[in-house]
């Protein structure tokens, strides 16, 4: 079929192949990125049958959406996480987070200093890292709950505790703060 | 309401990215990002920006057969529909009715519609037994915008979920229609073509829990192309 898919290893190339109809370019995304994406689903669904579903149909958005992806607007390794996290999020809240959480031996939220912990050991780029580090310690807190785990305002306002509505603000002085820091 | 201000409009961008946005105003930033560049602009800074925080999830070994799974996923998005509903809904799309419709349709696109760039295309959806035109959808490689031009509400606590329907296919859903009768998309699950079909079931409020229609047909149009 195409023969020279195997040598790809950009996930770049691997979509504009796809976009051309080609199934053996999304069977080497997948063999590429799955882990890394089943692990991003698994965090925010917490059961391994939904990060499945999640992947699932993120990669079959994947296939019918390739030509919505722009590499001018932004990496491969973007857009692909944004479509799992969002398909991931699609299930979670579809169900009902009170599903999940009422199972002890699910995967609990990382808390805060083991996370400021990773942020230093995971994060490659450096200006992301900086800027994470000069937040206040409560807008990190919420941003990466958010991102990482999935949370609503609602239930991070539940997990902290905190008012809903200073977790509201907190999200939200810490985007500002993370946006001019990050773009002065 | 998508703020003006770029300190309100950034914020809104990267509590969309983060996911943290209740459905109804995530579902208004997806319907406006079609037509507002700087909005599709901080979404892309936030999405780029942020998803390196993935990282903080450990990567892990998904199922054994989840390859084999969205194979077959894949293969059943492109296989023929199966015979119900949507046979009727074929048929009907070539009788008389359906070309008054068409010709209202054109007419009501001229009147309704902002102009969009690249082919457009237009449908008019109405009961399979009436003439008169329930909603109409005005559509191109941008997106497509639906709005009511009737007064039709859906059962008690029911919604109308709007479906695509391309030759051949099983049909895709487009979402389910606020109360205010308009629905704008920017991003479509599939590409809109000549003679698609558009349709309107009755579903739960917050959408059909299969993926597929569940509910009765109540509305059907076919694209056509407008210029």
């Amino acid at each position: 079929m195409e023969p020279n898919i195997a040598a790809l290893s950009s996930p770049e190339e691997l979509i504009a192949a796809v976009r051309r109809g080609s199934r053996a370019a999304l069977k080497r995304l997948y063999e590429l990125e799955s882990r890394r994406l089943y692990g991003v689903a698994l965090r925010i669904a917490r059961r391994p049958e939904l990060a499945a579903d999640a992947l699932q149909d993120a990669f079959v958005q994947v296939w019918q959406n390739a030509a919505s992806f722009s590499a001018e607007r932004g990496s491969a390794a973007g857009w692909l996480t944004g479509i799992v996290r969002f398909r991931a999020l699609d299930i979670v809240r579809k169900l009902g987070r009170e599903v999940l959480s009422d199972d002890p031996a699910l995967g609990e939220a990382a808390h805060e200093p083991d996370m400021a912990a990773e942020i230093d050991l995971k994060l490659t780029q450096d200006a992301l890292r900086r800027c994470l580090r000069a937040l206040d310690v409560k807008q990190r807190h919420c941003i990466l709950l958010a991102f990482v785990d999935g949370l609503s305002h609602a239930e991070i306002a539940t997990r902290l505790p905190a008012p809903l509505g200073s977790v509201k603000s907190w999200v939200r002085r810490g985007l500002l703060s993370l946006r001019s820091c990050l773009e002065p | 309401m998508i703020p003006d201000h770029p300190e309100e409009l950034q914020a809104l961008a990267g509590e969309y990215v983060l996911g943290v946005l209740d459905p109804e105003a995530a579902r208004e930033v997806e319907a406006a990002v079609v037509q507002n560049a700087a909005l599709a602009a901080a979404i892309a800074f936030w999405q780029e920006q942020l998803h390196p925080l993935s990282r903080l999830a450990a990567p892990a070994e998904p199922p054994a057969g989840l390859w084999r799974r969205i194979e077959g996923a894949l293969a059943g998005a492109a296989a023929p529909a199966p015979p119900r509903l949507w046979d009727r809904v074929a048929t009907w799309r070539w009788s008389t009715a359906a070309a008054v419709a068409v010709a209202a349709g054109l007419a009501l696109y001229i009147a309704l519609a902002p102009p969009a760039p690249g082919p457009g295309y237009v449908a008019v959806l109405h009961a399979p037994q009436r003439a008169d035109a329930a909603f109409v959808a005005t559509g191109g490689e941008r997106g497509l915008l639906l709005r009511a031009v009737a007064q039709e509400r859906p059962p008690g606590d029911r919604g109308f979920e709007l479906w695509a329907i391309p030759a051949g296919a099983k049909p895709r859903s487009l979402g389910v229609i606020p109360p205010d009768g308009r629905i704008e998309l920017g991003h479509l699950p599939v590409p809109l073509s000549e003679g698609m079909t558009l349709a309107i079931s009755i579903e739960p409020r917050t959408g059909s829990p299969t993926g597929q229609p569940t509910g009765p047909v109540v509305f059907v149009g076919a694209l056509m192309a407008a210029r």
